[in-house]
This record gives C-alpha cells, sequence and structure tokens, in this order.
C-alpha cells in the first residue's frame, strides 16, 4: 500500500514538472534541455529556508520567485538564440546550476547533500505521513493543471502557440516574439520549481547528484511520449514512464546488478527518445488540428 | 611570471583540442544546418574506444590501437546519421533535436554500462617534464600540440585542395545549388561525417591523455566547443579554431582568479557574456 502511495506521490511531482515543460517545448516551441535547473532551484531554496526555521508558506513563496527569477535572468541572453543554440544554452546552464551546488558548500554543503529537509507544515496542517503528502501534492498537481490550462485557452496561449508555428507571422501580427517567449519561459520554471519544492520536501535529502541530465531527458521523454502540446499527455507520459522506472526499483534485484541496471535503464530512455522521434513524434495523444506532419521550419 | 606563462601554455594546449571539437561540431553545422548534440558523445566513444583497444584482450601498443579506435568512432559517427539523422532529414527541428539529445543520453550510458562512472586513465606513467622558461612541458603535450597542427593542415589539405573537400563546401553554402550543379550531395554529407567524427575522436584521445577517461566528458564539452563555435562564427571552420584556442586561454587563466570548480563553467559565462554584449554579430542570432 505504501508503495502505491509513493508511486501515486512521485507521478503526480512528475506530472507538474512535465506540464511546466510542456508549456515551454509544447505550446511555445522553446527547445529547453535545462528543465532539471529550476526543479534543482526550487529544491534547495525550499530546502535551505525550512532547515534555517523559515516558514514554510514563506519558503515555498521563495522557491517559486527563485526558480522563476532564474529562468527570467537565463531566458535574456539565450532566448535572443535561434531555436538549437538555445537547447545547447539551456543544456549547459542546467550543468552550471548542478556546479553551483556542488561547489558553493557554504551554503549547499556541496556533494554532501542536505539531509533532514523537514515535511512540510502549510497553514498549520502538516503533511507527513504518505496519504497525506499525496493530498499535498495532488491538490498542487490540480491547481498547475487548471492555471495552465487557462494560460493555454486564454489569448497568451494563442500568441504562444502562434509563435510556435510562425515566429514571423507573429512579428508581422505585432507580437513582440522575445517577449512572450520569456514570458513562457519564465511560467515554467516557476511550475518546474514547484515540482522540486515538492519533491525535496518529500524526499527529504537532496544532493547535487539528483539533478543531472537524466532528470531533464526523463521530463522530457515523459512530454514527447505523452503527447506534447496537449492536456493531458503529460500526466499520461508521468503514469506510463515513473511506473517504470519506479517498479525497477522495487524489483529487488540482486545488488551487483545495480552497476549495470542503472546505466541500462537510462540507454532505454535515451532509445526511447530516439525511436519515438523517429517513428511517432506527436506522442501517444495527439494534438488537435494537426497533422501528423508537424511543424513548419524544415530543417533541409 | 612563470605561472602565468604556464597558464598561457596549457591554455593553448586545451584550445587546440577545443578547437578539434569545435571544428567537427561546426563542418556538420555547415552542411546539415543543425547543431549535432551527440558529438560530444563521439568524443567521449573517440577516447574510449583506444581505452578499449588499449585494456585486456587487446593489449595493442598506441599508435596500433588508434585504427581500429578512429575507425570505430567513424563508424558510430555515420551509423547516427544513416539511423537517427537521416529519417529525420525532413522533419522538424524540435523533433531532430530531440532525438539528438536522446542519442547523447543512449551513448553516455552505453559507455556508462561497458566501463563505469568512475575515472580512467590510459595507464601511461606520469614523466617528469622538461623546463623551458621555467615552464614544464611534458612530451604528452608536445604530442597533443602537435597532432592537433597535423590534423589542421590536412582539413586545410582537404578542403581548399582536394575536389570533394570543395564539394563539401559548396553544399556548405548552398544544399540545392549544390545538387543542381551535379555535386553528390549524398558522398559529401558522409564525408562531413567522416572528418568530424576523426576529429572528436583525435580530440578525445588528446584530451583524455591529458586529463582523464570519464563518461560524462561529452556533454561538457559540447558545450565548450559550442561556445568556441559561437565565437567563431557557426559554420567557420577557422573561426572555430580560434574560438577554441581563445576558450581554452579563458579557462586556464580565468582558474587564476575563479575557483577551479567553477573551470568548465567558463566557457558557459562566456558564451552569455557574449550574447549580451553583441547578439547582432552573430550569424546565428535569432533572425
Amino acid at each position: 500500500m505504501d508503495l502505491f502511495l509513493h508511486l501515486w506521490i512521485m507521478i503526480l511531482i512528475y506530472t507538474i514538472f512535465a506540464m511546466s515543460l510542456n508549456l515551454e517545448v509544447g505550446y511555445t516551441g522553446l527547445f529547453n534541455f535545462g528543465h532539471v535547473a529550476f526543479f534543482g532551484i526550487g529544491a534547495y531554496t525550499s530546502a535551505l529556508l525550512t532547515l534555517h526555521q523559515v516558514p514554510f508558506e514563506l519558503a515555498f513563496a521563495a522557491a517559486l520567485i527563485a526558480a522563476g527569477l532564474s529562468g527570467f535572468f537565463l531566458s535574456i541572453p539565450s532566448l535572443r538564440l535561434r531555436g538549437d543554440y538555445f537547447g545547447i544554452a539551456t543544456l549547459g546552464f542546467g550543468e552550471i546550476i548542478r556546479m553551483i551546488f556542488q561547489n558553493e558548500v557554504w551554503l549547499t554543503k556541496g556533494p554532501m547533500g542536505l539531509p533532514g529537509i523537514p515535511k512540510p507544515v502549510l497553514f498549520s496542517c502538516r503533511f507527513a505521513t504518505l496519504p497525506q503528502y499525496l493530498l499535498l501534492t495532488l491538490g498542487f498537481a490540480i491547481l498547475t493543471f487548471l492555471v495552465l490550462r487557462f494560460i493555454i485557452r486564454s489569448p497568451l496561449g494563442r500568441i504562444f502557440k502562434a509563435i510556435r508555428e510562425d515566429e514571423v507571422a507573429s512579428t508581422a501580427l505585432g507580437k513582440n516574439v522575445f517577449h512572450f517567449r520569456i514570458k513562457s519561459f519564465v511560467i515554467g520554471s516557476v511550475f518546474a520549481g514547484l515540482a522540486g519544492t515538492l519533491w525535496g520536501h518529500y524526499i527529504t535529502f537532496i544532493s547535487p547528484g539528483d539533478f543531472t541530465l537524466l532528470e531533464t531527458i526523463l521530463v522530457l521523454l515523459i512530454v514527447v511520449l505523452g503527447g506534447k502540446g496537449t492536456e493531458w499527455g503529460p500526466v499520461l507520459g508521468a503514469i506510463v514512464l515513473i511506473f517504470f522506472q519506479e517498479s525497477l526499483r522495487f524489483l529487488r534485484l540482486p545488488a551487483e546488478w545495480a552497476h549495470y541496471l542503472a546505466p541500462l535503464q537510462q540507454m532505454i530512455f535515451g532509445g526511447l527518445l530516439v525511436l519515438l522521434m523517429i517513428f511517432r513524434p506527436e506522442g501517444i495523444l495527439r494534438e488537435k488540428g494537426k497533422s501528423t506532419d508537424v511543424g513548419t521550419k524544415r530543417c533541409q | 611570471m612563470s605561472f602565468i606563462l604556464q597558464s598561457i601554455f596549457n591554455g593553448l594546449l586545451a584550445g587546440c583540442i577545443y578547437a578539434l571539437f569545435a571544428m567537427g561540431l561546426t563542418l556538420i553545422y555547415g552542411v546539415l544546418n543543425f547543431v549535432n548534440f551527440a558529438h560530444g558523445e563521439l568524443i567521449m566513444w573517440g577516447a574510449y574506444s583506444l581505452y578499449l583497444f588499449m585494456e585486456k584482450p587487446f593489449h595493442l601498443p598506441l599508435p596500433v590501437a588508434l585504427i581500429p579506435s578512429l575507425s570505430l568512432t567513424i563508424l558510430l559517427g555515420m551509423g547516427m546519421d544513416r539511423f537517427t539523422f537521416k529519417p529525420l532529414r525532413q522533419a522538424n527541428r524540435l523533433t531532430l533535436l530531440i532525438a539528438a539529445l536522446g542519442l547523447s543520453f543512449l551513448l553516455r550510458n552505453g559507455a556508462q554500462f561497458f566501463w563505469g562512472a568512475e575515472l580512467r586513465t590510459y595507464g601511461f606513467q606520469i614523466r617528469r617534464g622538461w623546463r623551458i622558461l621555467n615552464m614544464s612541458i611534458t612530451p604528452n603535450q608536445i604530442a597533443i600540440i602537435l597532432t592537433t597542427l597535423i590534423c589542421i593542415m590536412i582539413v586545410y589539405l582537404l578542403f581548399h585542395r582536394s575536389r570533394l573537400g570543395k564539394s563539401m563546401r559548396a553544399v556548405s553554402d548552398n544544399l540545392e545549388l549544390a545538387r543542381v550543379v551535379g555535386i553528390h550531395t549524398k558522398r559529401a554529407i558522409q564525408f562531413a561525417w567522416i572528418i568530424s567524427s576523426s576529429l572528436a575522436c583525435i580530440g578525445g584521445i588528446l584530451l583524455a591523455l591529458d586529463t582523464n577517461l570519464q563518461p560524462g566528458m561529452g556533454l561538457i564539452n559540447l558545450v565548450k566547443a559550442f561556445a568556441a563555435t559561437l565565437l567563431g562564427g557557426v559554420g567557420n571552420l577557422w573561426g572555430a579554431l580560434l574560438g577554441g584556442i581563445v576558450i581554452g586561454l579563458a579557462e586556464n587563466l580565468g582558474v587564476l582568479v575563479i575557483s577551479t570548480g567553477y573551470k568548465d563553467a567558463i566557457a558557459f559565462g562566456i558564451m552569455v557574456l557574449l550574447l549580451l554584449l553583441k547578439p547582432s554579430t552573430l550569424y546565428g542570432a535569432q533572425e
């Protein structure tokens, strides 16, 4: 039963994480390959503050603001870049953030990590046990879903999609493309920060090794497997992939296999991403009103 | 003073290696018009493949092991193109990049699967360097500089003297036009992959000689190679060479001022500064 609850908590956290990436990759067409950075910033900010006895409400808010601000500052130089260059800039940023977690020992305790992150107490309501935490993550997941759906269905969301489809036409219609891309990126970063915060307080121990390229790949895979640019795609993707990942953890395989199992599992993730892109780039759920032949910008 | 001189020397040395990475990256960009996110993995596999042939069961000496190692990396590069990028030639750019990223992750973990995540070296004895101008210079380092110079010479001759090189430059300038005038574009693309993989393999080996082997070495060097490429102007082979040297120098002089833990972040910092200060001059800036 505990296993089952754990599984659903992880699924919900990754759903939030994936929904935030979906706004950027799926709806706005931003190639963000360093999304883990904001997840990490959220987790570290909230963990550090609560470990220093800051009230949870404040720490949560600070974590979201920190993630949003760092997204803002990254986006100013890098969103000037064309798509694939932006991708590499974010990829680099993800590595740099991990380097900071690792090197600023006075703040983050470096590779030792931060143990004993307290369980949250929000508005004098304590979320310590598994069912309570599930409720908390469920609440935030629904909130995220609704907020992002509201954005996507609003005029703002339509501009995002217009930019994704045709940048030049959007500019011609008087939309400041750079400006709207920053907006999308910051909103996405804030929700990634939320996911990171929830994750940190659930796991109660974080270290720089938790925020590697693996997380980025996993969340990207969730988005494209479920169906990028769809409302339910990230939810579906998270259920499938997190179930796969976490069930491997509980198979009780011999310890000496672990050495091979982790890279093997990650090879599967990488390979799956390649196969999906070649054979079904639109994912399980297809975005409405789009033909299979997605995209207007062609490579050659 | 000798400290600074030594740093400059080390910077030039690292710069030579980054230049090889950046030239390979920019070459593929020129011909296929996309950033190969898996280029770092060609670097890493190049270095590991030499390790493979130098350890048991092969135990080949370095110069001999170089041949199968180079062939393996070229095969890997061409395989990448054949099985991932070629089916996606007509695809959306996002699709292509996600596939490249997935491929890079697959290859990185493939190396980790076989060799583990720990640091490895080729197992050469560390030799005491010669002292020249108060700098310590090891034979390895001389070898690195010489190899780089030879590689650059070969690339120059290929591009400016051979028919194939010229056809590749034509494809890089304008694919459609090249096709119209009867250039065998498929061959030119294959050739670009061969050169790019060879440069990655040699650069990776040199880097591993100078430092060590680790499955994560691909990703961080991809970022450096990209920063060098941006500095030199994307698609510009000789700009990439210069950019690589600038990055190498900046890294080794930078650690005199900031913590060595951030050495790998310097290339990224240069990239961000460049974008903030002179975004318009970049060839690849937002159209």
